[in-house]
């Protein structure tokens, strides 16, 4: 007694050691298993109900709901308020979701390259008509001014070289002999005389625009001839046939007909009539509905809306309608021109009133939703995505039923081919899908920029990753095979096997690694979902193939190991003689 | 020990059929695009009973506004509708003539993706090809740093290039057959797949050249360059259809039972992955030799 020898002493505490480390992996598999099914702790109800609530984020497209994502045009927002406006944005699109009152609304702003986008999740969201309806209602609110009328021509003027190439054109072929009538029903701009061939009747002088009159009373032009020229005239460029001429008292009258290929008109064009200025909703302070004293004229009082600015707005509303005295400033609401009154004088009191024949309804809508938030910059939808709840489902259990059949397989074929070192790759397989699940479940706590959201592709990377879980394993067991046959002892070979397959295991996954993170900073949000949970789960299964299968084996491996070899794996060599034989 | 490389002829001679096809069917047909590339809706709906005949679906999506219409039957009486509509808005009032002719239609997901998106999408989608590319060219650079015997370590490179250019063809030629008989249109998914298949299938590759490394620096010659190839992929046989195989069984189980979200990414891996294993074994090291050969022939 006294004495123990110090080899034994070593071979005690190694022995405690890998005791110890198995138990580790014991412990953790139990506390993942118990994560991912709850109902295996149900002998202590506070626990399994607490472990209940760990849910995993499923994707709209496993639970249902919409994804709306929205171009933010920010073009007419100065460059020093464009994160202002952003932001503004983000708010009270945020506020009006919240107030429709779906599950979790995920709200946010998204860059690409130089344009801006705001995308909106609305889980669990039946009617997404109606949901799209509570983001488009959020008014865009802006005011116009006047364009100079040189700024004016020089929009217009393509559309107008257009117009008089048509009208050329138009000529041409009348000079060479089309029928003059049948033209003009068919392109004629002149609404009054198309339907005629043309025709305006007898007419004296002074009833058309000088530039006409001169053509058909002055010009050399005989009877039932065209002008061989386009004449061009305030409406658009004209041809004209003079058909007849009369005398009544000492007043010529002409009868002739005409062409009309008309000038773009910008009155009946607001966004070329009109111009931005900087005044928009972000000015906004409040909005009511009052009834105007100028309606009492008629005896009825028209229903209007009132826009109180706060102070830097007024200050913007105080310059526009300076320098717009006498003209007209143009109310938009949602791109629409709603009212566009003239302006009378300067007005310093950040009020303006909007009166665009509302009835009462119509002007206590706008100006409730103005109240709710008018927006900065307006805002249109690039893509959407719906997925009914039913479908969602649908997908999840397919995807579900897909997991563990891959997963049973998998470990089938481990157990065949590697027999008991496959059962051991098979139980840490099994640990693997348990973490896995482990650490969606466990995101789900973070904040939700943070937390990893399973996507159906999501499950096609997890299900891919079981099938690459275990090629470190095989990895690691053809290489023991190869060391085994090199007259190493089961235990050793083992060692070495672990030691001589890591840089094969790491470079293997590195290369995975490597596009899958390029998927994940260039992809879409259906290619982000795969290779995330594809990147997560090569490294977790590096761990799992090697931490797990290791430490499961040195306690396992004993001496028995070495006497049935053939338990090992398929292909395991047997003998020394058959050692020997082989080299 | 299997004589793999010994009948090279008939491995080139059938890669070389299926690629010369895959381009031959890629330059006729071409891919067929999806509305990720080409932007447009795609509205899955499902009927309450029989769903109306193709035409009278035409007819009420021209109607509501859609253009380039194609309907394809899915299961369960649901329809796949795909169009390009002028504006978001079209896509409510398709869906409301469609209520006009059957009232318990359901709307089971709509996928609108506007001009600027698709555009957008198009144009990551070839940066993330391009970075793949280069990444996976630099890490096979990287790899094969100090193997430069008994031919330049860049051919190894370029060998294991051919490999996966060789995978890749034959899966997007099959997509352009698929494209063609079967409607089947590529979105993003079919270009993840074909990344991650690079990513995947080089591995194989880089464990037998490994191996061929490390025989040659045992056999101290490479008077039969040929052989030690030929040791080296039998010794890494098991190996390289074990791990290929756990994954070529979960893709089959995935395009089996996955459901029809993700039949065609699944599929797109399948093959890709599957031709990944057969290159890393018959072709790319046979090209080595063949390689080898060409340089001392000179």
């Amino acid at each position: 007694m006294g004495d123990i020898p110090i080899d034994h002493f070593f071979v005690m505490t190694l022995r405690r050691k890998i005791t110890l480390r198995f138990s580790l992996v014991v412990f953790f598999a139990i506390f993942v298993g118990a994560i991912v099914y709850p109902h295996a702790v149900s002998f202590v109800p506070p626990l399994s109900r607490a472990l209940e609530k760990l849910q995993i984020n499923l994707g709209l497209d496993l639970q249902g709901g919409i994804h709306l994502q929205y171009a933010i045009d920010l073009s007419r927002v100065e460059s020093d308020k464009k994160e202002d406006a952003l932001a503004a944005v983000h708010a009270v699109v945020e506020r009006r979701v919240n107030a429709f009152g779906v599950g979790e609304p995920l709200v946010q702003l998204a860059k690409s390259g130089t344009e801006n986008f705001l995308i909106v999740e609305l889980p669990g969201v039946k009617d997404m008509d109606a949901a799209k309806k509570v983001i488009k209602e959020t008014p865009f609110l802006e005011f116009h001014e006047e364009r100079p009328q040189e700024e004016v021509n020089k929009i217009l003027a393509p559309f107008n070289d257009n117009a008089k190439k048509r009208a050329q054109d138009i000529l041409a072929r009348i000079r060479n002999g089309e029928d003059f009538e049948k033209i003009a029903r068919e392109f004629s701009d002149d609404p009054g005389s198309a339907a005629s061939g043309g025709d305006l009747d007898f007419a004296q002088r002074g009833m058309f625009v000088p530039e006409f009159d001169a053509v058909i009373f002055d010009a050399p032009l005989a009877i039932g001839a065209v002008y061989s020229d386009l004449v061009e005239t305030q409406f658009g460029w004209h041809i004209i046939r003079k058909d007849e001429e009369r005398w009544e008292g000492d007043k010529k009258e002409v009868r002739a007909r005409h062409i009309l290929i008309a000038k773009a008109n910008a009155e009946g064009i607001p966004d070329v009539f009109y111009k931005p200025t900087e005044l928009t909703g972000t000015y906004l302070k409040r909005s009511d509905v009052n009834f105007g004293s100028g309606g009492f004229q008629g005896g009825i009082s028209e229903p209007q809306v009132l826009l109180q600015f706060d102070e830097k707005g007024a200050e913007l509303f105080a310059d526009i309608t300076k320098r717009n005295l006498q003209k007209t400033v143009a109310i938009f609401v949602d791109n629409e021109l709603v009212s566009a009154p003239v302006v009378q004088s300067e007005i310093t009191n950040g009020e303006a009133v909007i009166s665009g024949n509302f009835t009462l309804d119509e002007a206590k809508n706008l100006s409730q939703r103005l109240n709710e938030g008018a927006l900065p910059a307006p805002i249109t939808l690039v893509a959407q995505q719906s997925v009914e709840a039913s479908l969602g489902q649908e997908s999840l259990a397919l995807g579900l039923r897909a997991g563990i059949i891959g997963l049973c397989v998998v470990m089938a074929y481990m157990i065949f081919y590697y027999r008991f070192l496959g059962l051991v790759a098979a139980s840490a397989l099994l640990i693997y899908a348990a973490t896995m699940i482990t650490l969606l479940k466990f995101s789900s706590l973070l904040p939700q920029m943070m937390s990893i959201t399973l996507t159906l592709p999501g499950i096609a990377g997890l299900i891919l990753s079981v099938g690459m879980a275990v090629d470190a394993n095989v990895l690691i067991f053809e290489r023991l095979k190869e060391e085994m046959r090199s007259g190493k002892s089961t235990p050793y070979a083992v060692e070495e096997a672990f030691r001589r397959a890591w840089p094969s295991i790491r470079d293997g996954n590195y290369s995975t690694i490597l596009t899958s993170l390029i998927l994940i900073f260039v992809g879409t949000s259906f290619v982000k979902g795969f290779a995330l949970i594809l990147v997560i789960g090569v490294t977790v299964s590096m761990f799992t193939a090697i931490v797990i299968v290791k430490n499961i084996l040195r306690f396992a491996l004993g001496m028995w190991s070495e006497k049935y070899k053939w338990l090992l794996m398929f292909g395991a060599p047997r003998t020394e003689t058959e050692k020997e034989s082989h080299a | 020990m299997m004589p793999i490389l010994f009948k090279r002829s008939y491995t080139y001679i059938f890669s070389g059929t299926l690629i010369a096809a895959s381009i031959i069917a890629l330059s006729l047909w071409g891919l067929r695009l999806g509305i990720d590339f080409t932007g447009g809706t795609l509205m899955e709906v499902r009927f309450g009973d029989t769903p109306p005949s193709e035409q009278i679906l035409n007819d009420v999506v021209t109607r509501g506004g859609g253009r380039s219409i194609v309907v394809q039957p899915s299961e369960n009486n649901a329809v796949i509708l795909r169009y390009v509509p002028m504006v978001d808005e079209d896509n409510e009032k398709i869906f409301t003539l469609l209520k006009e002719l059957d009232e318990n239609v359901q709307q089971l997901r709509v996928d609108f993706i506007g001009a600027t998106i698709s555009e957008q999408i198009t144009s990551n989608a070839l940066v993330a090809i391009a970075l793949s590319v280069i990444g996976i060219a630099l890490y096979i650079a990287w790899a094969f740093r100090k193997v430069s015997y008994p031919i330049p370590s860049w051919q190894y490179g370029l060998c294991a290039i051919i490999a996966l250019a060789h995978d890749i063809i034959i899966t997007v030629g099959a997509f352009a057959v698929l494209g063609k008989f079967f409607g089947i249109e590529i979105g993003v998914p079919f270009i993840a797949a074909l990344i991650t298949i690079l990513g995947y299938s080089v591995n194989d590759t880089i464990v037998v050249y490994d191996r061929i490394r490390e025989n040659i620096l045992r056999a101290r010659s490479v008077a039969n360059f040929e052989e030690i190839v030929n040791i080296s992929i039998n010794e890494t046989l098991a190996r390289s259809i074990n791990t290929s195989l756990t994954v070529i069984i979960v893709l089959i189980i995935l395009s089996l039972f996955g459901g029809p979200g993700l039949f065609y990414f699944s599929v797109a891996l399948l093959i890709g992955i599957t031709f990944g294993t057969y290159s890393s074994i018959f072709i790319a090291s046979a090209f080595l030799v063949t390689s080898h050969k060409l340089s001392h022939r000179r």
